[in-house]
């Protein structure tokens, strides 16, 4: 009897999901002041914290060549000495308020994100402002981080999940794309005083920043202050991103091997190329990337985890940038089992991309993107964080409330054509991070075209 | 998914955000907020089922999902030599089947149903985190009791779920410089303790579990009288009850675990290890026997640590990393403990900086907070760093569930969350300086060091490679 009711109760709990309510941004004021910047003003209640958050337009893709690292080291400079306080004053006054202050480049932007207790709101604008708009990158500051930085890179090295990152890059895109350029000893040597200064002065303007303000606050009043902070600099001119650049599919595969001795590991990206942020296809790749390598779940993480335990995790990585990125395969695996985890990485990206999805697939992904969406739209941070992302990247409010409507628009036929153009299982670039002692002879099946560096080398392996 | 991310993001930093993972030491704090004033104590309402186990629910209809966490009184403390890591293993296998849910059956349930989950295990809990949409409130607590009351173990899935667990433990610790110097440290300081042996466990034990080891250890450990549930977010604690009753009820208790048969006896004498690895930079990390995380030690103690390495105006990166530029970064902490355990401290020296020099200029900064109270402004502004940083915790519903349930078991009340401002506010400077005092003895002190075995090429170039 207990038996019955325990299968009745389990099978209604198999009956198909609800259709969940869009997840839209919360209303939010935007203004935009005389001299170009933009203003996003959000009031969310609950713990008493006010996010503070400022994107400078241009991130690494600013970077000139050489100079990779410039944006960079720029913006963790903001901080070590303004017109009107040292390092020192402002690390104590920031930490005084308990407040947090971080400065992060990404391929479009310099992010500077910092959060205070929603009653000090006055005195985080006014630091923040500081930074943003008066830095005087004093001499021993720029010689401290730049050495810090240089540490860093030997200190990736360490980390092979961050050192194959760096490496997977640089060979990818190649020195003629942006996002090939990798911050390296070298690029550091040709960034001085004078070139953060100048970029600065050329960034950090009125026209090129845009700022968010999200948490418990007074609206007006907040309004006013951040337009008097942030209002008295030049207007200056707006980065101009250039042309994308297409990447190009028709090559043979390439394959690079970092060896790192004693390594017992191998990490291995296979990459192709991707999207950009506006490509219309875009929620589509998500939807099929859940499927093949985007949760727990996935067909990678099922065949080379679940099935084989051959890896802690596999997944699919798709970046969203302004200009056309990658689509890799990311994981590692023990030295002896590298040829048994690639073949069958590849193996299925082939079967994905030969026989595609079925409908229940795609309603599973659908259900996934949607039920998760929550949580991705929760904190204060989260919300500055894709208000600055609109801004940066020039999308419209309907990026974020109309991903549900786009999701429901996907059908079958539509998903199956995206696997096929986007997941190509020919072509591929290889890069491996492991003991080339142990696994050159039998990697070298994969391509042709292949290359070996020592990770004790200067740089990341690009030009 | 697509996943909007920065460059530099780790690989494993991605793969904690898009599926199960298990981190073999105390919680991060999860960063959040929600749309509802963190109201007092009296907005969590309890129930505790005749079998022992502990129910508290959140309510939070700002956002439409749930936090479901379970935490079970079981970890690495609960082991022996020839079982080390046996719970995180454990935490693995609560994945692969259970009686009404066969293989897999778990994560693809929760995944078409717009749900994600994750777990962890550290020296003294198993926690268990869900996160999903409101609708699918029910499924959870039917898959959750199956796999309380009625894990399987097929012999295949353990061998193939052993691998798994080994690649973990070779990219925490074999391949990595922290997690090989950490385990080594922590053996050194912790000599006779449970908490001695790696949550992730010795490698010939990973090797040599056997099926009938994770049976008992089940039998024994999963009981509902071992276990806090904790659900925050758009839930109806009535609703939440019925549930419990009804899927948890018949669930019997028994006695599990008691406690740890050994003490650890007092260290009477600085400890020094090396580990020589390839690698590029040295590291060090120093260990300082503390009090348990209920002590009434540990408010003066979280206020030393913010003193000492919160914010870049902090003792210890003032002094180490921007005044005498000796190391990268450096970062004190502790982790939630239900026996007493460590502070650490760790540092990321430069390149070629003398590591003699870096440990004496770290003890002089520690001498320097035994000896003389904090000024006024330094103990205001390590109280208000504690302050946001408890704000922070409680962002969002999955944080709220997390330190809900956290308090609960370790400080024996989910109403010591509410209290923990109280308490940190009463510290006075002259409690840290006696405190620091306490702690920071060379008789309490183990060092470790991690030396490179072949120096890095440096600023020359290296003339090898094939390229």
């Amino acid at each position: 009897m207990k038996r019955c009711f325990l299968l009745l109760a389990t099978a209604s709990l198999y009956a198909a999901a609800p259709h969940l309510a869009p997840v839209k941004l919360p209303p939010f004021s935007r203004e935009v002041l005389p001299n170009g910047a933009v203003v996003d003003v959000m009031v969310r209640k609950g713990v008493p914290l006010v996010d503070i958050d400022v994107a400078v337009n241009g991130g690494e893709e600013a970077d000139p060549a050489g100079q990779a690292g410039l944006a960079e080291v720029t913006g963790t400079l903001i901080r070590r000495g303004t017109a009107t306080r040292s390092a020192d004053e402002f690390s104590t006054a920031l930490d005084a308020l308990g407040g947090t202050f971080r400065v992060q480049t990404d391929p479009q932007s310099t992010l500077v994100e910092s959060e205070f207790l929603a009653k000090d709101i006055s005195s985080g604008l006014a630091l923040v402002a500081d930074a943003v708009l008066h830095p005087t990158f004093p001499a021993a500051e720029v010689a401290k981080t730049l050495a810090q930085r240089r540490d860093m890179i030997k200190s990736a090295k360490s980390f092979p999940s961050r050192a194959i990152d760096q490496y997977a890059h640089a060979f990818f895109f190649g020195p003629a794309h942006p996002y090939g350029h990798v911050v390296t000893e070298d690029s550091l040597a040709a960034i001085g005083r004078d070139r953060i200064a100048d970029y600065h002065r050329r960034a950090y303007v009125g026209r090129n920043l845009a700022i968010a303000v999200v948490g418990d606050i007074e609206p007006a009043r907040v309004r006013s202050e951040i337009a008097q902070a942030f209002g008295s600099a030049p207007a200056g001119d707006s980065f101009r991103s250039q042309q994308a650049v297409a990447l190009d599919r028709s090559g043979s595969p390439k394959l690079l091997l970092v060896d790192k001795p004693e390594a017992t590991q191998t990490y291995f990206y296979i990459a192709q190329p991707g999207i950009d942020a506006r490509n219309p296809d875009r929620t589509a790749i998500e939807l099929v990337n859940t499927l093949f390598g985007g949760r727990f779940t996935s067909m990678l993480n099922e065949e080379l985890r679940v099935k084989t335990g051959l890896t802690y995790g596999a997944f699919n990585r798709i970046d969203e940038d302004r200009l056309q990125g990658w689509n890799t395969v990311a994981t590692y695996t023990k030295t002896d089992t590298t040829v048994q985890a690639i073949d069958l990485a590849v193996a299925t990206l082939k079967k994905f991309h030969d026989e595609g999805i079925t409908a229940e697939q795609l309603d599973s992904a659908k259900a996934y993107v949607m039920g998760t969406r929550p949580r991705q739209l929760e904190t204060i941070n989260q919300l500055a964080s894709e208000l600055l992302r609109l801004e940066v990247l020039g999308l419209p409010r309907d990026e974020i409330d109309g991903l549900f409507a786009r999701i429901d628009a996907v059908s079958l036929d539509r998903a199956n054509r995206v696997i096929r153009e986007y997941f190509e299982p020919r072509g591929l670039t290889f890069i491996l991070l492991g003991d080339a002692g142990k696994i050159r002879e039998s990697v070298s099946k994969y391509a042709s075209d292949h290359r070996e560096i020592q990770i004790s080398r200067p740089g990341f392996g690009g030009s | 998914m697509v996943l909007k991310i920065r460059r530099g993001s780790t690989a494993a930093a991605l793969a904690a955000a898009v599926f199960s993972t298990c981190i073999c030491a105390a919680p991060r704090p999860a960063a959040a907020q929600t749309g509802e004033t963190l109201a007092p104590g009296d907005t969590v309402a309890t129930l505790r089922l005749d079998n022992g186990m502990k129910i508290l629910v959140q309510e939070d209809h700002s956002t439409p999902t749930v936090a479901l966490y379970l935490f079970f009184r079981v970890g690495s403390r609960d082991e022996r030599p020839g079982i080390t890591g046996i719970s995180h293993f454990f935490e693995h296998m609560m994945f692969n089947g259970s009686q009404r849910y066969g293989f897999g059956e778990f994560d693809r349930q929760m995944e078409q149903n717009g749900g994600e989950n994750n777990a962890y295990t550290t020296k003294d809990t198993t926690v268990y985190t869900d996160w999903f949409p409101p609708h699918a409130l029910e499924l959870m607590m039917s898959m959750e009791s199956d796999r309380m009351a009625h894990l399987t173990f097929d012999p295949k899935v353990v061998a193939s779920e052993r691998g798994v667990v080994y690649s973990e433990r070779r990219s925490s610790v074999d391949n990595n410089d922290f997690g090989a110097l950490f385990e080594q440290v922590n053996a050194a300081a912790i000599v006779a303790h449970p908490y001695h042996w790696p949550v992730i466990g010795w490698p010939s034990d990973i090797e040599a579990w056997t099926r009938e080891d994770l049976e008992e250890y089940y039998r024994q450990g999963y009981a509902p009288n071992n276990c806090v549930m904790v659900a925050v977010g758009d839930v109806a604690s009535k609703d939440v009850f019925a549930l419990a009753h009804r899927y948890f009820d018949g669930i019997p208790s028994h006695p599990t675990f008691g406690e740890p048969p050994t003490k650890e006896p007092p260290q009477r004498g600085e400890r020094v290890v090396t580990v020589r690895r390839q690698t590029e930079l040295p590291s060090m990390l120093l260990a300082f026997h503390i009090p348990e995380t209920r002590s009434p030690e540990n408010p003066a103690i979280q206020v030393l640590e913010a003193l000492l390495s919160s914010g870049q105006s902090s003792r210890l990166y003032a002094r180490l990393v921007d005044k005498d530029q000796l190391a990268l970064n450096v970062r004190a902490g502790d982790e939630t403990s239900l026996d007493p355990y460590l502070l650490t401290i760790r540092v990321e020296p430069r390149a070629g900086v003398d590591l003699a020099r870096v440990k004496a200029v770290l003890l002089e900064e520690l001498d320097r907070v035994c000896a003389q109270p904090v000024p006024d402004g330094e103990l205001r502004k390590a109280k208000n760093q504690w302050l946001a940083g408890h704000y922070r915790k409680l962002k969002t519903v999955a944080g709220r569930a997390g330190e809900l349930g956290t308090y609960e078991v370790f400080e024996g009340s989910y109403r010591r969350l509410f209290e923990e401002p109280g308490a940190i506010e009463k510290v006075t400077a002259e409690g840290v300086r006696d405190v620091a005092a306490k702690i920071f003895t060379a008789d309490n002190r183990t060092v470790g060091i991690l030396e490179p075995v072949h120096a890095s090429a440096s600023d020359k170039r290296a003339s090898g490679g094939a390229q």
